[in-house]
């Protein structure tokens, strides 16, 4: 009960001390904020630690048991210890060794991962753009001025599809993004204020 | 005090007495009937469906943590994780959590745990269904799908800050048939979401959780409470475009 409570009263302390350095323009204010803000990001560097045990205790149970797929386990944990191994010996993650495995392996592993993307968009527009309801049609119908708008031939077929093209990216698209983003932020806020004011506790769970 | 920070402390002045008359008004009892939101209606089935097949839930919270500008994303998909940690707690079925930024680690691990009081054994072994993948988003979607792809799910709910991993992680799921809840409020991934999604959550929607799954009354004020906000600002706007056409 009592570390319910100090967690809330310094929850709370926090970030409201956060909050008027904000607005407020006080040395010693802004410097206690900037503090803060500098605390939290060494916690969340600690928090990458927690996240090393998780795998190992994760992995190496899946090893164990030899789970279905527990070979692949082993690989991330062999390349876990590898990469840990070069980093340490090499001298940290700016030596040319580190630069070298990033840019050999991990960033070609991401480039062609993300490649799939183009494949599973028109997977999911073919999909999506069976129509089923006014909702589903509508979005047909647009996705197709805006899709032909885009290319030359659209403008072949009839030279006003790049024109409505922009009128429906312009105005409805945009009118709609900003709804939503406004709606977004007063949802954000609500809840950050909900925290703020120790009304939601995720952290006294 | 610049512009920016003359209209921040004018909306917590608006928004901060409409937040605690809408609470109060919820506790007292005087609660407002909320429009229907399928996703949450599914969310209160998955756990169901999920023990009848002998198959597992999984929860992924994104690629967002608690120390960044879309803590709120993160804080909606924990509390839509509470209640299916809950619900699954009674017939021992922890979903399978995953996430990116390990700072949500530990409230994940807690919103699993929960449920079990001072049972700390099937506790420790219920948080160990928490896992987290890797803080990269590529190499996040791929362990996401290898999960999706090797292990038995039923269903796979997807709710906090994703990126274009979104479609990675939906269409590996798609493939095996399993059914989804997505929910994003970034508008650049909210068509991936729509496009392959049984139920989604849109936007704001995400932030309701709370009020929808758990009916907690603060929540269901603060629903209220934006209302207010929204037809304020729009009220504003509408009145700042007459003023400066006018004068």
């Amino acid at each position: 009960m009592i570390s319910r409570t100090v967690s809330t009263v310094v929850a709370m302390s926090v970030g409201l001390l956060v909050l008027a350095d904000f607005f407020v323009n006080a040395d010693s204010i802004n410097a206690l904020g900037l503090y803060l803000i500098r605390t939290a990001s060494i916690v969340a560097a600690f928090a990458l630690v927690l996240g090393m045990v998780n795998v190992l205790t994760v992995h190496l149970g899946k090893i164990s048991h030899r789970d279905k797929g527990w070979g692949y386990s082993g690989v991330l944990l062999g390349a876990l210890f590898l990469t840990l191994g070069i980093g340490f010996m090499a001298g940290g993650p700016g030596s040319s060794w580190m630069q070298q495995l990033f840019e050999a392996v991990l960033f070609p592993l991401e480039a062609t991962l993300f490649s799939l993307l183009a494949f599973f968009s028109i997977t999911a527009a073919y999909r999506a753009f069976r129509v089923k309801s006014l909702e589903t049609g509508l979005f047909v119908t647009f996705g197709v001025i805006v899709l032909l708008g885009q290319v030359p031939v659209g403008a072949r077929l009839w030279d006003q599809l790049p024109v409505i093209k922009d009128w429906v990216l312009e105005v409805p698209a945009l009118a709609g993004a900003r709804g939503i983003l406004l709606g977004v932020a007063l949802g954000a806020a609500a809840t950050g204020l909900r925290v703020l004011l120790g009304i939601d506790r995720p952290y006294v769970n | 005090m610049n512009e920016t920070q003359l209209v921040l402390l004018l909306f917590l002045v608006a928004f901060l007495p409409a937040l605690y008359l809408s609470g109060r008004r919820v506790q007292k009892g005087d609660s407002p009937d909320l429009r229907s939101i399928p996703a949450f209606d599914a969310l209160r089935g998955v756990t169901a469906r999920a023990i009848e097949t002998g198959r597992a839930v999984h929860f992924s919270l994104g690629v967002g943590g608690i120390t960044g500008d879309t803590t709120a994303d993160s804080l909606a998909g924990l509390s839509a994780l509470e209640y299916l940690a809950d619900q699954s707690a009674a017939a021992d079925a922890p979903p399978t959590v995953t996430l990116a930024d390990p700072t949500l680690l530990p409230l994940a691990q807690d919103a699993i745990r929960r449920p079990y009081g001072l049972d700390q054994e099937e506790a420790s072994r219920a948080a160990g269904h928490v896992r987290w993948i890797a803080p990269e988003a590529a190499a996040y979607a791929g362990g996401v799908m290898s999960i999706l792809g090797m292990e038995a799910v039923d269903a796979n709910v997807m709710i906090g800050e994703f990126g274009d991993e979104y479609l990675l992680m939906a269409e590996a799921a798609h493939r095996r048939q399993i059914a989804q809840i997505g929910g994003a409020t970034d508008p650049n991934v909210i068509p991936f979401v729509f496009a392959t999604a049984d139920q989604t959550l849109m936007g704001e929607e995400m932030y309701a959780a709370g009020a929808y799954l758990k009916h907690k009354p603060w929540h269901i004020g603060s629903l209220l409470a934006q209302d207010f906000m929204r037809w304020f600002i729009a009220l504003a706007i509408v009145a700042l475009v007459i003023i400066n056409t006018l004068f």
